[in-house]
């Protein structure tokens, strides 16, 4: 009998997956009225601070991209160690999935949710901060928030593989998320910390999208540092081939 | 003679607190309904995990239709159906969603078909499209069951897989164990139910990580102590231990004898005697 191919296994986990989202609905309507929730409140302490419409602006792309991050990290993290606790990843396994087809059927089934996700919240922010940006510019940033949520996802499943239960994912939400507040540059230019922390704040996936959002802000192209701009996906590559190796089965 | 489906030598799996399987060596023939038998904590689903390769044996060697189960994982998986002892499947998912994706690791072609085949022998085709939240422990039990047997196989390893099921529905289950032992499949079957000892080709009963014994159901029954009963008129009653009652009981036999009866120690007092024993 011929077995499926690979690609065919990463449909069914990608659809599997998805089925799960629409069929969760609270679940997938918190995650897109939360992320909306928090741009409408920050708006109302930007305008009670009477925070100048470009910093404004500025604020919303990166606050977009934070919150974009924050959520695809945890989703993957949680839903990971959620089907180890279950039992269902390890039935996976012995089913006839391999690790990489696994971590691949995640990634895209997420990929797809953070597109539609991604691409609500930035449209909520467009009109809530009035962004005035035109389409191609609109492309560039969804493209670096899109690529940021990959990269988070793939982290997510690697912690994943070092949490028996949902409880050991918790430490890791500060650990990751709180530092990449004020160490990716989203609050104060990183070249002003000294050495050691602008060290550190290289280990905040967030920090590379707020680089290449710099490029943005100042001369309009996410693109104006291709370098910079290829870090991203690069490591969110590197973070993925990582993940697939040390999802184990075994113990 | 043909080779065995398993073969299992000294395996031995230990955890930091605990041995699980302490070195247990058997061998299992292929196309038959093998039992495996002891209370809960027995090493029963350890020892289904190495067959499967979900675990690395601390020692000694296992074989699955030739292969080993962690080195060659990925083609044994092509052979195997495994039913987990936790009912692991996707509670938002529909049943037939639920089998279909087991089943898409190993079939794309006739797969609809398939997963229609194994709904009607698990007995959920007219729940088919209700999701697994909304099913009983019973029913989550037949999908489970449904998703390790949806896809062409030679060896079924399943565990537990009659726990929460009606009787009714447990002898169909065993019926069908049997049609695929007589298709040729090999059938791996975990229980702590003594019962459905009488069900299988042969038996093995494990207990703290050891294999007690290992031989077919009939041989496990004549393991029983027998005893002739022997009611009086004046109303006494005499339980003598025979060993062959056919050339013991004429001596046994006085005046006065009004019944003798054959009396059987049940099933299941052997294998907990045995159990017993092994502590």
């Amino acid at each position: 009998m011929k077995t499926p191919n690979a690609l065919s296994k990463i449909g069914a986990i990608a659809r599997r997956v998805l089925r799960q989202i629409r069929g969760n609905r609270r679940f997938s309507v918190a995650m897109l009225v939360i992320p909306i929730a928090i741009l409408f409140l920050l708006k109302v302490v930007f305008d009670a601070l009477e925070v100048p419409s470009v910093a404004q602006r500025r604020f919303a792309v990166l606050g977009v991209a934070y919150l974009i991050h924050f959520v695809a990290f945890l989703l993957t993290a949680l839903v990971v160690v959620g089907e180890r606790v279950q039992g269902t990843l390890g039935r996976m396994f012995i089913a006839g999935y391999r690790r990489g087809e696994i971590v691949a059927g995640y990634l895209v089934s997420y990929t797809i949710f953070a597109t539609v996700q991604g691409g609500i919240v930035l449209a909520v922010a467009y009109g809530l901060f009035d962004l005035g940006y035109d389409i191609a510019e609109l492309a560039q940033i969804f493209l670096v928030v899109w690529l940021l949520a990959v990269f988070m996802m793939a982290l997510g499943i690697l912690v994943s593989s070092t949490a028996r239960n949902e409880v050991q994912v918790i430490p890791f939400v500060p650990a990751i998320l709180v530092p990449a507040l004020f160490l990716s540059g989203m609050v104060v230019d990183v070249r002003r910390f000294p050495t050691w922390a602008q060290v550190l704040a290289r280990f905040t996936p967030l920090y590379y999208a707020v680089e290449v959002f710099g490029g943005f802000f100042s001369v309009g192209s996410v693109f104006s540092d291709v370098g910079s701009f290829l870090l991203l996906p690069s490591l969110a590559v590197v973070v993925f081939g990582v993940a697939a190796l040390t999802l184990r089965e075994e113990r | 003679m043909t080779s065995p489906a398993i073969s299992v030598d000294s395996l031995v799996k230990r955890y930091p607190q605990v041995t699980a399987l302490a070195g247990v060596s058997l061998e299992i023939p292929a196309g038959c309904i093998y039992g495996l038998v002891g209370p809960n904590g027995a090493g029963k689903s350890t020892f289904i995990k190495c067959l499967v390769g979900a675990l690395r044996p601390t020692g000694g060697s296992v074989e699955v239709l030739g292969i080993d189960p962690v080195a060659d994982r990925w083609r044994l998986r092509r052979r195997i159906g495994y039913m987990p002892q936790e009912i692991a499947l996707y509670d938002d998912l529909t049943v037939r969603q639920n089998v279909r994706f087991f089943g898409s690791a190993h079939m794309g072609v006739g797969l609809d078909a398939a997963v229609d085949r194994v709904l009607a022998f698990v007995e959920l085709t007219d729940r088919a499209d209700a999701p697994v939240h909304t099913l009983s422990g019973g029913m989550r039990q037949r999908v489970s069951l449904a998703g390790a047997l949806v896809h062409p196989l030679d060896v079924a390893i399943l565990d537990e897989p009659t726990s929460g099921v009606d009787p009714e529905l447990r002898r169909a289950f065993w019926d069908g164990f049997r049609t695929l032992r007589d298709g040729g499949a090999t059938v791996i079957v975990s229980t702590h139910q003594m019962s459905e000892v009488v069900e299988c080709d042969r038996v093995a009963i494990v207990n703290r990580g050891r294999l007690v014994v290992e031989e077919t159901p009939e041989d496990l029954i004549a393991r029983g102590a027998r005893q002739v009963r022997i009611r009086r008129k004046d109303g006494t009653v005499e339980e003598v231990p025979v060993g062959d009652y056919r050339t013991e009981l004429p001596g046994l036999l006085g005046i006065d004898v009004e019944t003798i009866e054959l009396v059987q120690e049940p099933l299941e007092d052997v294998v907990l005697r045995l159990i017993e024993g092994s502590r």
